[in-house]
């Protein structure tokens, strides 16, 4: 197939704080390690549901922020701007040059700031007060591109993708498109999602949360556990970022978009939309089936996506699919952190392509043969990993997959987090 | 680069159900912003929005297919309908999967993910309704509108408070110029919700103004937000696909720029810098000079910053152009919502379909210290060739489309 002769884009810094790292190199650790971060969720009282845990971010992250980027901001916002801060510290001397315009921020969203909505819809209820109303601002999943676009005095554009769990992978793909066609040279993108009550409640009533941590393509599976964090990249134009000398951490070659048009919640019974995106992206990096060595799976431990997911897969490639191709799920390690996970997921991804290693399924002990995907490691192993893909499945059918390349020369593939 | 020209338009909005309705009231400047009378407003300082009104969704679709919508997707769904109509597609004939849905919406469903969380408050966890929950997603209108139509094209939601719809016609006429789609159904959608009204009237940022539920307001110039509502959808298709299929072309988008500048988070960027660089953009991407603008429809928006921002940088900027004759800011009477910019391409284009100039009001309207009344005109001139619409956001977001009606 004839590569895209287009500009070239790559990743040269990310950023990463979820329930298990803090920081980039805690997170790259523990993601090979297999570590899960899924336990008592204590965020808010979970008496009354069936599950009490979830991949909640611990520790005091606030202190790596200023005053004034803690008042008035929600956990969200509060999320992405440390990992974000993360990725423009390890992006090197140089990123932002006088040109601000030719930068953009591109973020994906889902609940965005609920978890403060709640607070003032809570005591709106209980006492028929409106109390501490730059809560509602905080709540709308905008509000952190605008905080990041603001800090670093980015001019260009700015948006907000909102499609469920693939806002971030969609986010990714349009932070591609915008650099590829010459809209702008460097995006900030990613996405961060918090932990809420809502969208706890919700899954919880749609009764496809798992009681313990979530077991993704494990035959005894019972359904997802939540998460929440934030995952940043750096994408850049690949000459400028050689010229400036930045580590070129990976190369996104294309991704794939689409809709099921089947139905709100469930997938697709054929997989088609599953499929037909991740051959799109093939098609538009210019990659052929047999040049993928790793598929981070969307992989959220319910029944039906994970066997719906291996179906796609073994649609798109054949038996080799199935029976070669390695696939893991870092929800098992992280919980399904919704808008974020496109961006966490990316951020693994990227990490694989770079350690040439590919990151375990944690709590997997028997694959379901229903899945048939025998390429599932339980824990990391090293694997040439050439091309990888990231998929991203949403409710309302929305599917994305990022496809991504690994660094090409050695001088490019610094550490991650050198800068 | 190949044009991109719009073909079909489908709205629902305070104004009016249905592009037509719509159009009529917009030339009789006939205002949809009412005294409520969906919700109760006691105790807070305003009762006045641009709500949408005999709206059956049952003109659009069986009830089978709306039975578990929210009030945007039903609008959503709705105005797709007609949109799609309008252009003539025959989706049984074009491949699906070539065929984008983008929708741009800044809050979504807010009434479902209160009656969801609010469900979960008074029932506990058990009794969280969990059919409410899907609807509470952004991304829902988007995706109905696919369901309907059985469209498998890319399908995206974008949230970027009042430019929503921008960059929602940004990411879709990209879609188009990198010929990965054949048509995008684009467009934008907003329902106003008893707590969303609650949470603009705890920031302070609603318009003081009361009347009779059901009756026509008239807010204070420059005293605060109206609010909105409605849906509205673009067919969007290359110029050469549409001749092909020879279709009625409504105008072409020439060009269009989303920019962003530091600002106080809640707040407008005050200088407009980033406002005018968008629509600087725009004229420098369709290599036109500034007088060659026709018409300009602006964002204000009854805000106390925005009116008076959008008066100062376009006086300076447009200064002796024809196009300060009169400026078109249709939130005055649609009301004001993340997805208005949808409405307000709409509007200009059916302005290029009717052969006519849209209203105005007096630049100096929108100046500060302006006491009102609000006088509509139409004007006596030629119907506009190039209009130039203009939005900027809270939160620092700026955004200009270019249209031109190609006669």
């Amino acid at each position: 197939m004839r590569r895209n002769q287009k500009r070239r884009v790559v990743v040269t810094a990310m950023g990463v704080v979820c329930a298990i790292g803090g920081t980039l190199a805690e997170f790259r650790r523990r993601l090979f390690a297999g570590r899960c971060g899924i336990d008592r969720l204590t965020l808010f009282d979970t008496t009354g549901f069936s599950c009490g845990a979830a991949g909640q971010v611990h520790g005091d992250f606030n202190r790596r922020l200023g005053p004034h980027e803690v008042r008035r901001t929600s956990r969200c916002d509060r999320l992405g701007l440390v990992a974000a801060a993360e990725a423009v510290a390890n992006a090197g001397e140089g990123l932002f040059d006088h040109r601000r315009e030719t930068a953009g921020v591109v973020f994906g969203g889902g609940a965005g700031g609920m978890l403060s909505w709640e607070t003032f819809r809570r005591t709106l209820w209980r006492e028929g007060k409106a109390r501490h109303p730059a809560l509602v601002l905080a709540a709308a999943p905008c509000t952190l591109t605008d905080l990041v676009a603001n800090k670093y005095g980015i001019t260009g554009p700015r948006t907000t993708i909102s499609t469920a769990c693939s806002s971030s992978a969609n986010a990714i793909g349009y932070a591609f498109d915008l650099i590829q066609s010459g809209a702008l040279d460097l995006v900030i993108t990613g996405g961060s999602e918090a932990l809420s009550e809502m969208t706890f409640a919700g899954f919880h009533a749609l009764k496809v949360m798992a009681p313990d941590p979530c077991r993704p393509f494990d035959a005894a599976r019972r359904g997802l556990s939540l998460g929440e964090g934030a995952g940043m990249l750096i994408l850049e134009e690949r000459d400028r970022a050689r010229r400036r000398g930045a580590a070129m951490l990976a190369e996104v070659l294309g991704y794939g978009i689409n809709a099921d048009a089947y139905h709100m919640t469930s997938p697709d019974p054929e997989a088609s939309g599953m499929s037909a995106v991740m051959r799109q992206a093939l098609v538009r990096a210019g990659v052929a089936e047999e040049d993928i060595d790793y598929i981070n799976a969307h992989g959220t431990a319910t029944r039906i996506n994970d066997r719906m997911e291996a179906l796609a897969i073994g649609n798109v490639f054949g038996p080799r699919g199935r029976r070669e191709l390695m696939v893991s799920s870092t929800k098992s390690m992280i919980g399904h952190c919704l808008g974020a996970s496109g961006a966490l997921e990316a951020v693994a991804t990227v990490l694989a392509l770079h350690a040439q290693t590919v990151p375990p399924t944690a709590n997997l002990t028997t694959p379901d043969p229903e899945c048939g995907l025998q390429k599932l490691p339980a824990t990391a192993i090293r694997h040439p990993i050439a091309h990888a893909l990231s998929n991203s499945f949403a409710f309302g059918g929305n599917n994305t997959a990022v496809l991504f390349r690994r660094a090409q020369t050695a001088a490019d593939s610094r550490a991650p987090e050198a800068g | 680069m190949e044009p991109i020209v719009v073909t079909g338009v489908g709205i629902i909005s305070s104004m009016g159900v249905g592009k037509d309705v719509f159009w009529r009231r917009l030339m009789q400047t006939r205002s949809g912003i009412r005294g409520i009378d969906r919700f109760a407003t006691d105790g807070l300082t305003s009762n006045a929005a641009g709500c949408v009104r005999d709206f059956d969704p049952g003109r659009f679709m069986p009830p089978m297919r709306y039975r578990r919508m929210s009030r945007i997707s039903k609008m959503a769904v709705a105005a797709s309908v007609e949109a799609l109509a309008d252009s003539g597609i025959d989706v049984g004939s074009m491949d699906r999967d070539r065929i984008a849905v983008v929708i741009g919406t800044a809050y979504g469903s807010s009434s479902h993910v209160d009656a969801f969380f609010m469900s979960l408050l008074k029932n506990g966890p058990r009794g969280a309704q969990p059919f409410l929950f899907p609807e509470t997603v952004s991304n829902a209108p988007a995706s109905h509108t696919a369901i309907f139509h059985g469209l498998t094209g890319p399908n995206s939601t974008f949230c970027q408070n009042e430019i929503s719809a921008e960059a929602a016609v940004s990411y879709a006429a990209a879609l188009l110029r990198d010929r990965r789609v054949d048509a995008a159904l684009v467009g934008g959608a907003e329902e106003l919700s008893e707590i969303l009204f609650r949470c603009y009237d705890a920031l302070g940022a609603l318009n003081p103004v009361r009347v009779a539920p059901g009756e026509v307001a008239q807010p204070i110039p420059a005293a605060g937000l109206v609010l909105g509502e409605g849906a509205a959808f673009l067919v969007l298709e290359r110029q050469t696909t549409a001749e092909r299929r020879r279709a009625a072309v409504y105008g072409r988008l020439e060009a269009m720029a989303v920019t962003g500048g530091p600002c106080d988070m809640g707040r407008y960027e005050m200088a407009g810098t980033q406002m005018m660089r968008a629509v600087q953009s725009v004229l420098d991407q369709a290599r036109r000079p500034r007088e060659d603008v026709d018409a300009l429809s602006v964002s204000a928006n009854y805000s106390k910053e925005l009116d008076r921002i959008e008066y100062r940088c376009f006086r300076d900027y447009f200064k002796n152009c024809r196009c300060l004759h009169g400026v078109t800011p249709l939130k005055y009477l649609s009301g004001s919502f993340g997805a208005g910019g949808a409405l307000r391409a709409a509007a200009v284009l059916l302005g290029f379909r009717h052969r006519m100039p849209l209203p105005v009001v007096a630049l100096e309207t929108l100046a500060p210290g302006f006491k009102g009344p609000v006088a509509w005109e139409i004007p006596p001139e030629q119907p506009a060739a190039t209009v130039l619409m203009s939005s900027a956001t809270f939160g620092g977001g700026a955004a200009a489309l270019l249209f031109s009606s190609g006669h």
